[in-house]
């Protein structure tokens, strides 16, 4: 090894002994041990440890609805005032129209509503006001529902014991959840898909005619029952008190009544239901829940203490999960689940077992025929191959990547294709030879010869590897990224490990001809 | 060694231009056929493209029959197919909205639980995520093939780039019209096999053309067609070695690796063995519609 430069031997032992050392923890594989060495270990993905991917959409458009809808109220209140009778509601996605009866205070009734709302345009047209929510108010509106909702699924996954999941928004309007080695992910996805907006009305039950026009009275709304949707109340649109003042809910058992949820409110709330049940004893109100009636009981006397129980017809289950949806609180804005991908621990199992075999099966048939074809540069190439694989288990776990199941299918794929650098080299030292150069000088020249080459061919291949990892989702991700890191350590290997392990056979061996 | 090298290891001096407009003609008809299956027939695109739920699992002693004798009377797009074993079986249901897919998973196993001894994996994609994901992996394969162009302009000569993007497109088209064939699951990992057999293509195109550049400054006075023969030959023993020890890796994927992997080594099988091809026949011919030496006619002229 005379005249083998010293920092190249160096640089070798560094990169293949790091290699070999930190891809340790991630060959041995033992649970989190709070060592910060064995804590450097692959990450396995849900394809591969079992879990669920949920992505999640919030629904904002009913926000805006919502927002409409008062809107329309104020805008009702405040042409009531100026003696103005509106004829026609008309609300579209983002804008609302009013028709007015006479046009003599119209300005006046603009002037007063823009005093109450900001960030929305009035247009006036003859006898119609055109109210449009503006695109800053709506991405208010939007960010702060977004932010809520993260808040509440985060709570409600706390809630219901799932270990180590991950949550976070992604996108404009969506949420992504990683919950590794979920059982059930059916329960989870019932927590996530109710609102459980709760809250407390006074029941009409004197306005019959109403109820049987199906109409509503302004300032009232009908709303059906849970369990027999043809059973209506008139209930007041606006609530006495609502899940927002609940400090607590507990699934509890009431010998009358069956499985039920009690709760304790707040001061605030307890104040408001105090006052709301005092004056209205021998009325009913009206417990409802993302817009139906649960129950619907008559106050007997006023509940002053700020707690109590809501019953229905729950199952001891669905009281506990109603229990955790309290506490939790409610979305502002429904959610929908919009991608969903599940793995059980019985298919990721198989799926790294698979994966093992088929690496191992690929190693064995590409070593072999390297050695059958070069003879002892083929078993330098093995040496270069074994020390890739370390290198990308070493450079996976360091960097916290995770392993999926495509990863896996790329990291095959390496094996078979990172023997190419060494094939060009060899190929080049062979013509070298063919051309009777001796033996030293031909080496260096068929590395000098082909490394361009190698720089050109592997380029490509992780243009297509670095563009994949950008527009690729998830999984994919993974085989993007165990490609590209193979690809770069072939190199490597190829031209460092194997340059010095050739010219270290070389000497030792003292060879005067290589038939190769 | 062993006397194997002797058979692999070939001094070869093949004359593959001369067989250059067979070869065409023969790619020619196959990318027809493939533009023909794929326009009529088209990609059997899975549920990460077209939205629908898909179950897997595994049954106690049921068969497919049984399972779709119990699910097709509930649900009105319902196919079953039997996933590698007789045991293991893949339900999929197609295009409800996204909130009924909760209920939907929920239903089949609640109507399957006592055939069934395990719920392997469950997947939705709803009809926003699924045009979503077909259109970031139509960007990807786009910018990736602008990007290896891009790259291949700037280190060669552009009619390189051009010879190496016809191979490129001839290989693609080539490995959809056979998944097309043999109706193979197109999901997300057959955009990653795209992608990668693109690159793979370029990669093997790419060794001879710097071959035959080396080769445009080394041998001055030889014909076109006959530097390109020595080119592939020069590169040969590379090219198939390659190519071979690529195939034995996906190989063992294809047959050790799973169920769920095997579209993408098949469509990688074929990719390679494509474009081990199209690199010797497509892309090195394509080169002989350019001049590469206008310096050797101004030399005549003088």
């Amino acid at each position: 090894m005379k005249n083998y430069p010293l920092w190249k031997t160096t640089l070798v032992i560094i990169v293949v002994l790091s290699g070999i050392i930190f891809s340790i923890p991630s060959i041995v594989y033992k649970e989190e041990s709070g060592n910060w060495f064995f804590d450097n270990k692959v990450n396995l993905g849900l394809d591969l440890q079992g879990g669920s991917y949920l992505l999640l959409e919030v629904k904002t458009e009913v926000l805006f609805k919502e927002e409409l809808d008062n809107i329309s109220d104020s805008l009702r209140l405040i042409a009531r005032n100026f003696q103005t009778n509106i004829s026609d509601i008309k609300a579209e996605k983002d804008q609302i129209q009013i028709r007015v009866t006479h046009t003599d205070n119209i300005e006046q009734i603009r002037k007063e509503f823009l005093n109450n709302y900001r960030n929305v345009s009035v247009v006036i047209n003859n006898n119609t006001i055109k109210i449009i929510i503006n695109d800053l108010f709506k991405k208010s509106i939007q960010e702060s529902a977004i932010k809520q909702s993260l808040e509440i699924v985060r709570k409600r996954i706390d809630e219901s014991g799932t270990k180590e999941p991950l949550i976070q928004r992604a996108g404009k309007n969506r949420i992504l959840l990683q919950l590794p080695g979920i059982k059930d992910p059916e329960r989870i996805k019932e927590l996530l898909g109710t609102t459980a907006k709760l809250t407390f009305h006074m029941v009409d039950d004197d306005d019959n005619i109403s109820l049987k026009a199906n109409r509503a009275p302004f300032g009232k709304l009908i709303v059906s029952d849970y369990y027999d949707a043809n059973i209506k109340y008139i209930v007041e649109k606006k609530a006495r008190v609502g899940g927002e003042n609940l400090i607590d809910a507990k699934a509890s058992f009431d010998p009358q009544q069956g499985n039920a949820v009690s709760f304790r409110f707040d001061t605030t709330g307890a104040q408001k239901f105090g006052k709301a049940t005092s004056s209205n004893v021998g009325k009913r109100f009206a417990v409802i829940l993302d817009g139906v009636v649960i129950t619907a009981p008559v106050i007997n006397s006023a509940i002053t203490g700020g707690s109590g129980i809501i019953t229905g017809n729950f199952t001891s289950q669905e009281a506990t999960d109603l229990a955790v949806l309290l506490r939790a609180g409610a979305l502002p804005a429904p959610l929908e689940i919009v991608e969903e991908r599940s793995v059980g621990p019985g298919l990721g199992a198989d799926s790294i077992k698979a994966g093992k075999i088929a690496a191992i099966l690929g190693m064995l048939g590409v070593c072999i025929f390297m050695i059958l074809i070069y003879g002892p540069f083929g078993f330098i190439a093995n040496m270069s191959l074994i020390v890739n694989l370390f290198i990308i288990i070493a450079l996976l776990g360091t960097i916290g990547a995770t392993l999926t199941l495509p990863g896996i299918a790329g990291i095959v794929l390496t094996i078979g294709m990172a023997v190419d650098a060494n094939v060009l080299i060899f190929e080049r030292i062979k013509e070298e030879f063919n051309k009777n150069v001796k033996i030293f000088a031909g080496v260096k020249n068929g590395f000098d010869k082909a490394l361009s080459t190698i720089l050109d061919a592997n380029i490509t291949t992780l243009i297509a590897a670095l563009l994949l990892f950008v527009f690729g989702s998830g999984p994919i991700k993974g085989f993007a990224i165990t490609l590209s890191l193979g690809i770069i350590a072939s190199m490597f290997t190829a031209i460092v490990f194997t340059n010095f392990l050739i010219y270290f056979w070389l000497s030792i061996s003292n060879k005067k001809e290589i038939n190769l | 060694m062993f006397g194997i090298n002797r058979i692999i290891r070939f001094e070869s001096n093949y004359s593959f231009m001369d067989y250059r407009k067979l070869f065409f003609v023969v790619s020619l008809i196959f990318i027809l056929i493939s533009i023909f299956l794929l326009s009529f027939r088209g990609l059997n695109l899975g549920i990460d493209f077209k939205g629908g739920t898909l179950i897997e699992v595994n049954t106690i002693n049921s068969d497919i029959g049984e399972l779709r004798s119990i699910l097709s009377p509930k649900f009105n797009d319902v196919t079953l197919q039997e996933f590698g074993d007789s045991n293991t079986i893949i339900i999929r249901l197609q295009n409800e909205s996204n909130n009924e897919s909760i209920q939907t998973i929920n239903k089949v196993k609640l109507l399957i639980s006592d055939k069934v001894s395990e719920f392997r994996r469950s997947e939705f994609v709803g009809p926003t995520i699924s045009s979503e994901l077909l259109w970031k992996g139509l960007q990807a394969i786009i910018f990736a093939l602008i990007a290896i162009l891009i790259y291949i302009w700037l280190r060669f000569e552009w009619q390189f780039g051009f010879g190496a993007v016809v191979a490129l497109a001839h290989d693609v088209i080539f490995t959809l019209g056979v998944l097309s064939l043999f109706s193979i699951d197109f999901s997300l990992s057959s955009i990653a096999a795209v992608l990668t057999i693109a690159g793979y293509s370029i990669n093997d195109s790419v060794v001879i053309f710097d071959r035959i550049r080396e080769n445009l400054r080394k041998y001055k006075k030889l014909e076109l067609p006959d530097l390109f023969n020595i080119s592939i030959n020069n590169t040969l023993s590379r090219t198939v070695m390659t190519s071979l020890t690529t195939l034995i890796a996906l190989i063992c994927l294809y047959f050790f690796g799973g169920e769920v992997i095997k579209p993408f080594a098949f469509a990688m099988i074929i990719g390679v063995l494509i474009g081990t091809y199209s690199s010797i026949f497509i892309a090195v011919p394509t080169l002989l519609l350019f001049k590469f030496r206008p310096q050797e006619e101004d030399n005549k002229l003088i």
